[in-house]
């Protein structure tokens, strides 16, 4: 079915430096697109990114919407230096209502596709509605068309689809897709790009497949401008020289995050057997050093100096990864020191487009509830058997897959063991154990999407640098505070964590897109303005209380082995930092800002009614 | 003579040398208009460098009928380091190609005789248009600055050696 032919747009060109100006609009039940002018004011207030991405949703998303509704948007939002040589600037970030969480959901991406869409001429698109039959939108520049998905495409692994899209349209076709997982609507079904990329966290994927988008090919031949273009890359060249290419970012081209993994072990973070230890006994097998014999090559995203990926061959599949994520969770979390498996499981993954924290922390419960006798899923700690094909099970919904299919929480309380689930607000948590960075627990549960370990990171000074200790929560609600802040701004520019940079260095490139001095200052209330208003639009849509999963932080479940044994942070000792996070973001005791907090960051958008506002059971 | 090559082997991808490339000749980013590249498919993995190999190939000025592809001298100071500079030096004089825009008709001749694909017509200006080594700065070497990684590298033809200077 051909649901509408090429639309012809006035090309507007670059009407604002940094900026292309103009918003694509997708209404896939209507087959429509139309292109609308980039709202410039929030442009300014929310920079790009994260921030301009939560502006959008506060607008697009009708309140308490049903996630899966037609009516909730996916918005692809792009950042000002997409698509110029601003190191690790290249990223997409996705973002909607997650049907999983039922809340506020980013999920940033690499690769190379957020500068295809600046090429192409918009900053951002905004996907409506749900199509009769799943469609690829294809756009070349100016030229949008929807092309049927079956018989052709509708099925297609992630790998698969990138390959065919490029070979039906352009070579240099940039593609966003969804695998098996989004077709099926797996709670944890991500979105791919550049086949490695993945958009993985609160099931965009799963949306995207409910929306019957298989994938996005996109085309841009335009130009982002820059002002004076000698003059900027004069200035780019020196914060490369200066601050990028040097001995502590080149981590990430020698290792990557897998250099993580043997450091979290030693300290008693790496999670274990399904949180049930901080140490993996098998870490030798799969820790960076175990990578680096089977590393071929390096590979990096679009515009990075860095190169951080790691292309790995063990003969029977090669590619990109595992990340350090993977190796904790699919890895010592499922008890696994076998690297081949590991690989394995995390390629299933990539070509069916699953997340794979949330995937290897349901097979990592499945094993545990086997362990102790709960329910036998056919899942063993540690064993290769069952675990390698756990992912096309679960897509397939077959077998044990119909059961683990449901995530973590339901999977637990369907066996009457809901404190086995390890997830902050339906969101299955990341490789880091509180236990053995206390920071780490405050992160969790105020992170504005659910258990993410990207908002504040308080590892990089309790584990990795050892500047604050791991085993206090004695100022780490500031901390965390400060951190979140300057994460939202980052991540509106929208630079990578591994540009390890500060406010002066945002402060030094912001000038080229304001043009004008920027300070701190004005960039740290940007961060904590955007950061509010995350919390307004999870308090809108109704949010849990922000909380842990109580073996994470109560003084009975403290490991009695590995690096972390004996430490707890204590249920008490968290309510009171929990608390002093609220008194000192200005919010009340529900987590609600207050109207002077509000007014003096310049936050634009109101609650409909403070007082009515109550937090969702968990 | 003097050219830029991308070591297929080193390349990660990331395309810099492509975005500065386009910056600095076209006043803002278009990596559609740039002078090299690199074909990367992120699927595979894999990447294959296309750059201009100047008076070492010139395929392009044999076969153009109004001789619009001139040759010309140029000193070669890259900014940052390249894999070749230990054996090059600093700096280094030697001829290139260039278009001769207004000797250009635009026939495309060039465009079809082009083995690694690097000379086009430029879509405004509507002439051939191609790599110059930024007269002698060439931006794709200083973007591409990871140690590790120093793909974009500078080379001499044999021939031309005699004309270095250090």
């Amino acid at each position: 079915m051909h649901l509408s032919r090429g639309i012809r747009f006035r090309d507007k060109g670059g009407i604002v430096d940094f900026y292309r100006g103009q918003v694509l609009r997708v209404d896939l039940s209507a087959g429509s697109v139309a292109v609308e002018p980039l709202n410039t004011e929030w442009a300014e207030k929310y920079v790009g990114g994260k921030g301009l991405l939560l502006r959008y949703l506060w607008q697009e998303v009708p309140p308490r919407v049903d996630p899966w509704a037609p009516d909730n948007p996916i918005i692809l939002m792009t950042g000002p230096f997409a698509g110029t040589n601003v190191t690790t600037a290249s990223r997409l970030v996705v973002g909607c209502k997650s049907p999983v969480t039922g809340i506020y959901n980013d999920s940033y991406v690499g690769g190379s596709f957020a500068p295809e869409i600046k090429f192409a001429g918009y900053d951002a698109i905004i996907i409506t509605g749900q199509a009769a039959e799943p469609v690829v939108l294809t756009i070349a520049d100016d030229t949008v068309d929807f092309v049927p998905a079956k018989p052709r495409y509708w099925g297609m692994r992630t790998s698969e689809i990138e390959m065919a899209l490029r070979a039906d349209f352009d070579r240099d076709v940039k593609v966003l897709s969804i695998g098996p997982a989004g077709e099926a609507e797996i709670p944890w079904a991500c979105i791919s790009t550049d086949q490695y990329h993945k958009a993985g966290r609160g099931g965009h994927g799963a949306l995207m497949g409910r929306k019957g988008l298989k994938a996005i090919a996109v085309r841009g031949t335009g130009s982002v401008s820059v002002g004076d273009a000698q003059a900027f890359l004069a200035d780019v060249l020196r914060m490369h020289t200066d601050y990028i290419l040097t001995e502590d970012n080149l981590w990430a081209n020698e290792e990557g995050t897998p250099f993580l993994a043997q450091v979290m072990s030693d300290a008693g973070v790496m999670p274990t057997l399904n949180w049930s230890t901080g140490s993996f006994d098998g870490i030798e097998s799969i820790n960076s050093d175990a990578m680096q014999k089977i590393k071929t090559k390096n590979r990096a995203c679009y515009q990075c100096a860095l190169g951080c990926r790691q292309w790995h061959d063990v003969g029977s599949v090669a590619g990109e990864g595992p990340e350090y994520e993977t190796i904790a969770i699919c890895g010592a979390n499922c008890g696994i020191d076998d690297l081949e498996a590991l690989l394995e499981f995390n390629h299933e993954c990539d070509e069916l487009g699953l997340d794979t924290i949330s995937c290897g922390t349901v097979v990592a419960l499945a094993m545990d509830l086997a362990a102790k006798g709960v329910k036998d899923f056919g899942l063993r700690f540690g064993q290769r058997e069952g675990y390698v094909n756990a992912p096309e099970l679960i897509v397939q919904r077959k077998g044990v897959g119909a059961d683990l299919a449901l995530g973590a929480r339901a999977l637990a309380a369907k066996c009457g063991r809901p404190d086995l689930a390890f997830e902050v607000k339906n969101l299955e948590l990341p490789g880091y154990d509180p236990r053995g960075s206390f920071g780490m627990s405050l992160a969790y549960s105020t992170s504005d999407r659910g258990g993410c370990h990207m908002r504040s990171f308080p590892i990089v000074e309790e584990v990795v640098a050892g500047t604050l200790p791991p085993d206090s929560l004695q100022g780490k609600a500031e901390y965390n505070v400060v951190k979140q802040n300057f994460s939202s701004m980052k991540f509106s520019g929208i630079w990578c964590d591994f540009w390890a940079m500060d406010l002066n260095q945002i402060a030094q490139l912001m000038k080229h897109v304001w043009r004008r001095e920027v300070s701190e200052e004005e960039l740290a209330v940007v961060g904590e303005r955007i950061w509010n208003v995350g919390r307004l639009f999870n308090l809108r849509e109704g949010v849990e209380p922000d909380d842990l999963p109580v073996r994470l932080y109560a003084a009975e479940y403290a490991h009695t082995t590995g690096a972390s044994a004996g430490r707890a942070i204590g249920s008490e000792v968290f309510r009171e930092a929990s608390a002093e996070y609220y008194r000192l973001r200005g919010w009340d005791d529900r987590g609600v800002p207050s109207e002077a907090k509000l007014t003096e960051l310049g936050v634009d958008v109101r609650l409909p009614s403070v007082a009515t506002i109550d937090l969702r059971e968990r | 003579m003097p050219h830029v090559l991308i070591s297929s082997k080193k390349c990660t991808g990331c395309h810099m040398c492509e975005l500065a490339c386009s910056a600095y000749h076209e006043g803002a980013y278009r990596p559609s208009v740039t002078r090299l590249f690199s074909e990367v498919n992120p699927t595979l993995g894999t990447t294959k460098g296309h750059t201009c190999l100047q008076t070492g190939c010139a395929k392009c000025q044999q076969v153009c009928p109004n001789d619009a592809i001139v040759t010309k001298q140029v000193t070669v100071t890259p900014k940052g380091a390249f894999a070749s500079k230990e054996k090059l030096g600093e700096s280094v004089t030697g001829y290139i190609l260039v278009v001769d825009e207004a000797k250009c008709t635009n026939c495309g001749e060039c465009y079809a005789a082009c083995p690694t694909g690097v000379i086009h017509e430029h879509p405004d200006r509507h002439v051939a248009f191609k790599c110059d080594l930024c007269d002698g700065d060439p931006q794709c070497i200083a973007f591409c600055q990871n140690p590790y990684v120093l793909a974009v590298d500078l080379k001499l033809d044999k021939a031309d050696k005699a004309l270095v200077v250090s």
